[in-house]
């Protein structure tokens, strides 16, 4: 490989991607900052829903102190990208999550998200939080079932109509006019059941990949003819949560947003929150340093992976991959997948079922490539895997200009 | 009479008619209204893909299928005439991330689903928060097991092979202190007594000293006289082999083997789940058949007294979390962190082979069976747990969950019996 293309590979990999702006100035966060001690203050003055605990008894009957708790405020604080000065209204709007209602549906899923959440994220605090958000209807974690529990949706609809935040998880099979997925006593289908929750809504947040992009069920031949909420959802403001599972703290990451400033955070071209999906992988990965020395795992079980180097030779698709997970990882921060030695496998990223979820590099797979066969041009490089990364980042950079005019677009039809 | 009930909390819904028959349930028809097309998403992918799509059928027992998904193509390449010898870290290591991810389903089972619905059908509703209990050891186990896997749920750590993690030390202290974790809530929470004392217990009238959240469940089944309810055929399978039971199927306490060429799956009408058995009879799997098959003295015990029935079952379930518990220290100590973790560097492409594996997922077993041309899967059949205890039956029989379910008195009698069988909707239809 010549000397400039060998420049020209490494600069597309040591370049900048993160499109999301973390310093917007002083002005921006003073006015930021007015804007959410009014909406707090107006939250105070309503009752909790439904009873909810109250989070400051919690903490206590949790013996949770208030150290560790304005602990895990300011690392939320600086995971929302805002200036620390913010985090006495984060702990704030935390105390006050069960003043807006939410309503959380399972469609095509497997549960996984909801799964997550309930092992979730930060030293027992997030699990606190899931007893204080005003979860008006989950499945899964509320105590009603069958008659019981459909009467009590139709109650939260009805009551909080265009109040409420709708979290769906799970694909929308559109197949045989829906009848792949149906739901309660009247077999209402997935599609339908969506439309009319979200009607009331005051905005829909699609958790995990299957609920955003289709997810596996829309992967090829996609039998069911799944789709995501952004596909039937319409004339609503929606924010995509994206991965597989969707991180937990990214979930509360979110509602947290929309407590504290009433509107949804600010989003990129895919609708997803740019403080979680403004940067690759790859851009903070703890192992970027092998990367950039060109240290690489060949093969499972080599020397390469005895020494924790990068993963890119084995398949990983962390260049190609926005997500926050290099940072804040799964399981209560304990691990991630590249933490044990499997790259990623983009699950984050549309169609990530069909383009990247296999061990092996993008260039050895034989799947017609997201790029219409650029591919075949690698010979030339001599480095295809490369190759592949490059044209990944060059389509990201493509989307991430459209979405800096999305964002500038979606502020004024933001507030909720 | 036919009476329609929804069922959910089993990781999407079923609904069950009921038809009742002078004050009885007579008969009951299980459906499912869902269905993703997993195994058709599968066919003409890479072979290996397998391993990261058959997770995703299920958030629960997500990891078991990545198992299985593994040791099917492994089986794969042994019949292709590639030898696969896992280093026993290997093995140990997946062993111990499957062990926890039954722990986390039964505690989550126990806590979300059986304790709130038996103090409904008694009305002793009390105000605890088991949602943080199940959540709290759940979030603990699963914290153990990502040091290895990465994540839960939806980690693809498993590898023909082997795994590809490398854990040091440290890495498998923190486990430990981890698993130290949950038997001290097996203690505290569960069952107020020590660790130890629990283990020594070695009959139905030393269950009388258990105490916490066990005793409580124990008790209050009692008190509704349902200790007898909800028996079957008093026939049990376990197909995978794993440290709580070696593959084999009962008929009370008779236990014999088993070979995966006798499991037969069919369509049914009316319902997108279909139904499987082995030489035409049907089988309960769970806990209860690998303590029944696995010779557990405990569960045997209480099975002389109470045959299948729902108190078996669902002690048996939460016993085996103690079972898992030891286990699991156990492989930790043993590990050898020298030892490879993976030996299968390059993997077989564009072969053609036949393979296939069962492993025992938290609610019973699971099989997957693939069928690869040129490197490339021609068809992909799963076999989940659920299907065993839930399939109609045929002339002959009824099927497990249904004959638990015949002869009840009320539809809440018989929905706490069929969930005592702990179901997952997602996994059945896929």
């Amino acid at each position: 490989m010549s000397m400039d293309k060998q420049d020209s590979v490494k600069s597309l990999f040591t370049a900048q991607s993160a499109k999301v702006d973390t310093n917007k100035g002083d002005a921006y966060y003073e006015a930021l900052y007015t804007q959410c001690r009014a909406r707090l203050d107006d939250l105070k003055k309503l009752a909790p829903l439904n009873n909810r605990m109250d989070f400051k008894e919690s903490i206590e009957e949790e013996g949770l102190e208030r150290r560790d708790f304005l602990k895990w405020a300011s690392a939320t604080t600086a995971m929302l990208m805002l200036p620390a000065s913010f985090t006495p209204l984060v702990a704030e709007a935390a105390v006050m999550m069960n003043r807006v209602p939410v309503i959380w549906i399972e469609l095509s899923d497997c549960a996984g998200n909801s799964e997550a959440l309930i092992r979730s994220d930060g030293p027992k605090i997030d699990e606190i939080i899931l007893d204080i958000i005003s979860l008006e209807f989950h499945e899964t974690l509320m105590s009603p079932s069958g008659h019981q529990a459909e009467k009590q949706l139709e109650e939260a609809i009805e009551h909080f109509k265009g109040k409420y935040l709708l979290f769906v998880e799970g694909a929308i099979p559109r197949g045989i006019d829906g009848y792949y997925g149906t739901i309660g006593a009247k077999a209402e289908t997935f599609v339908d059941h969506l439309e009319r929750l979200a009607k009331d809504a005051a905005a829909v947040v699609a958790v995990g990949s299957c609920a955003t992009f289709g997810g596996i069920p829309a992967a090829a031949p996609n039998p069911t003819d799944a789709v995501g909420v952004m596909d039937v959802v319409k004339g609503k403001p929606i924010i995509n949560i994206p991965a597989c599972p969707a991180n937990p703290s990214n979930m509360v990451g979110v509602l947290l947003h929309y407590v504290l400033t009433g509107t949804v955070p600010e989003l990129d071209s895919l609708l997803r929150p740019k403080f979680a999906f403004g940067y690759r992988i790859h851009d903070n990965c703890e192992r970027r340093g092998h990367f950039d020395a060109g240290e690489y795992v060949e093969e499972w079980g080599d020397v390469g992976a005895k020494n924790n180097f990068c993963l890119y030779k084995v398949g990983c698709k962390g260049p190609m991959t926005f997500n926050n997970c290099s940072i804040i990882r799964y399981n209560e921060g304990v691990n991630w997948p590249i933490g044990v030695g499997r790259g990623c496998i983009g699950c984050s990223e549309p169609d990530f079922w069909d383009k990247y979820a296999y061990e092996r590099p993008m260039a050895n797979a034989n799947i017609k490539a997201p790029t219409g066969g650029v591919e075949k041009t690698v010979d030339e490089f001599g480095l295809g895997l490369l190759t592949a990364a490059g044209v990944g980042i060059a389509i990201h950079a493509a989307a991430s200009v459209v979405a800096g005019k999305k964002s500038e677009d979606s502020k004024s039809e933001e507030n909720a | 009479m036919i009476i329609r009930e929804l069922i959910e909390k089993i990781e999407g819904e079923a609904e069950l008619d009921f038809t009742f028959n002078e004050g009885k349930i007579e008969d009951v028809q299980i459906n499912f209204g869902f269905y993703r097309g997993m195994e058709e998403i599968l066919e003409g992918r890479d072979a290996r893909d397998a391993l990261v799509i058959t997770p995703r059928v299920c958030g629960i027992c997500n990891h078991a299928h990545l198992i299985t998904a593994v040791k099917a193509i492994e089986n794969g390449y042994e019949n292709a005439g590639l030898k696969v010898a896992l280093s026993p870290k290997a093995k140990a290591i997946r062993e111990f991330t499957l062990s926890c991810e039954l722990m986390q389903n039964h505690m989550t089972w126990f806590y979300m689903t059986i304790l709130p619905q038996l103090e409904k059908l008694t009305g002793e509703i009390s105000t605890q928060n088991y949602a943080l209990k199940a959540s709290y050891f759940s979030s603990t186990v699963t914290k153990a097991m990502s040091i290895f896997s990465g994540q839960w749920p939806h980690s693809s750590y498993a590898v023909p092979g082997g795994v590809t993690c490398d854990p040091s030390y440290v890495d498998v202290m923190q486990a430990e202190n981890l698993i130290d974790e949950c038997i001290r809530f097996f203690e505290e929470m569960l069952t107020g007594l020590s660790f130890e004392k629990y283990l020594s217990l070695n009959s139905l009238s030393s269950l009388g000293s258990v105490e916490g959240d066990l005793g409580k469940a124990l008790w209050l089944i009692d008190k509704n006289e349902m200790a007898e309810a909800g028996q079957s055929h008093d026939r049990f399978i376990v197909l995978g082999d794993s440290v709580l039971a070696k593959p084999g199927k009962a008929q009370a306490t008779k236990v014999s083997n088993v070979a995966l060429r006798y499991v037969e799956e069919s369509v049914q009408t009316g319902t997108t789940a279909k139904a499987v058995s082995y030489k035409q009879k049907l089988y309960e799997a769970g806990p209860l058949a690998r303590a029944i098959v696995g010779k557990e003295p405990l569960v045997k015990s209480l099975h002389k007294r109470y045959k299948d029935s729902i108190f078996t079952r669902v002690f048996a379930r939460v016993h085996e979390v103690a079972t898992l518990l030891v286990q699991s220290k156990k492989l930790l100590n043993a590990l050898q962190l020298d030892e490879p973790s993976c030996t299968l560097g390059k993997m077989l492409e564009a072969v053609d082979f036949e393979g296939e594996a069962a492993v025992e997922a938290a609610r019973g077993s699971l099989i997957h069976k693939t069928s690869v041309k040129e490197g490339k899967i021609e068809n992909y059949e799963i076999i989940v747990p659920t299907q065993w205890n839930l399939s109609h039956g045929n002339e002959k029989e009824e099927g497990v969950a249904v004959k638990a379910m015949v002869g009840s008195k009320t539809i809440q009698d018989a929905t706490f019996i069929f969930r005592t069988f702990d179901i997952c909707s997602v996994c059945t239809t896929q």
